[in-house]
């Protein structure tokens, strides 16, 4: 295995995978539940639809910053301190 | 166990198998853009948006769309996604609705739609409404919105979303957009629909406008059927179409679920 003291940066799992063409052949780790069949009976060409169970099993572990999303400052889109607003 | 070999001989690895080096990823029904907005946005010219930021969507100069680009001056658009592990990205690293300042709005639209009423796609919709006193639902409304995200890109309000609607153009899904409020004294969540049923609507319209109300209110907001919502501050979940929000005044026909 590679053990370079200072890696290159990779480029991110997310630029690289790809879609998804074919949910019914995708093999989900033992405990991951897979999206409802019924909910993509005759789908095609990726246009797949995914209840909210299958959904927020991605909650805990898609925490990278995405490489694209603006500094929040820059917009406006500061958290308040709702604890101070409501004193 | 078993299952993670089959994947590996498959070469297939999702986030789930490994979160830092998966090979696939989960493609969502439409693309989305997350758009916001609040009094501190307005008059920002940084990081440059709508409008300039839709070259795929022509806009013809009518009065109504130069209207709508004054509107989305101040607007900003967030991002774009088109695939679940890209959205919890996102999600784990903005801030939620409870933490928004007043008057404030998050606007998650498909992408190519702008969030206004004259958009091609908005312009013959409506959309479902409920609006939450502020004091009993800061501690709901994160989940409340969060739920209601999952059920636009998930792609699960709209009962046959590939139902034709009869025009003869191609089947789309009838939700364009999902938006969350903040205002002083209470939160608002609404889902904005392609089309809006009309007094001689005969064509299933109105049972399909019926089904994305009801999936809101019980599924996503976690109420009970025939559970009576409204109150000071609160509303029941309720549909007005885009044409009769704008006659103020005037009775509107509301559809409540």
């Amino acid at each position: 295995s590679n053990t370079k003291a200072v890696p290159a940066p990779l480029p991110s799992a997310l630029a690289t995978a790809r879609v998804i063409d074919d949910l019914g052949r995708v093999p989900y780790p033992e405990g991951v539940m897979s999206p409802k069949i019924e909910l993509n009976i005759n789908a095609k060409d990726g246009k797949f639809r995914y209840d909210r169970e299958f959904l927020l099993q991605f909650m805990s572990i898609c925490k990278e910053k995405p490489d694209m999303l603006p500094p929040l400052d820059a917009i406006g889109l500061e958290p308040t301190d709702q604890a101070s607003l409501s004193m | 166990q078993e299952v993670d070999m089959q994947a590996q001989a498959e070469g297939i690895r999702t986030v789930f198998n490994d979160p830092t080096n998966f090979n696939v990823k989960h493609p969502l029904y439409s693309p989305w853009t997350l758009w916001f907005d609040s009094p501190a946005t307005k008059g920002r010219n940084l990081p440059q948006t709508p409008i300039s930021a839709f070259p795929q969507t022509p806009i013809p100069q009518t009065p109504g769309v130069a209207a709508a680009q004054g509107w989305m001056e101040d607007i900003k658009r967030v991002i774009s996604f088109d695939s679940v592990e890209e959205f919890w990205g996102l999600y784990n690293n903005i801030i939620p609705p409870s933490q928004l300042p007043q008057k404030a709005n998050y606007y998650l639209f498909k992408e190519g739609i702008i969030p206004a009423w004259e958009d091609e796609a908005n312009k013959n919709g409506g959309k479902w409404s409920i609006q939450l006193p502020k004091d009993k639902n800061r501690a709901n409304v994160d989940k409340m919105w969060l739920y209601t995200m999952l059920a636009a890109i998930g792609e699960t309000f709209d009962p046959s979303p590939t139902m034709s609607d009869g025009t003869g153009t191609p089947p789309k899904s009838l939700i364009t957009g999902v938006i969350v409020s903040t205002r002083p004294q209470f939160y608002r969540l609404s889902i904005w629909t392609r089309l809006a049923p009309t007094a001689s609507e005969e064509d299933g319209l109105r049972e399909r406008i019926e089904g994305v109300g009801k999936h809101f209110k019980m599924s996503v907001l976690g109420y009970s059927e025939g559970q009576k919502l409204g109150g000071p501050l609160a509303t029941e979940v309720e549909f007005l179409s885009h044409k009769d929000s704008e006659k103020k005044g005037k009775a509107a026909k509301k559809i409540i679920v």
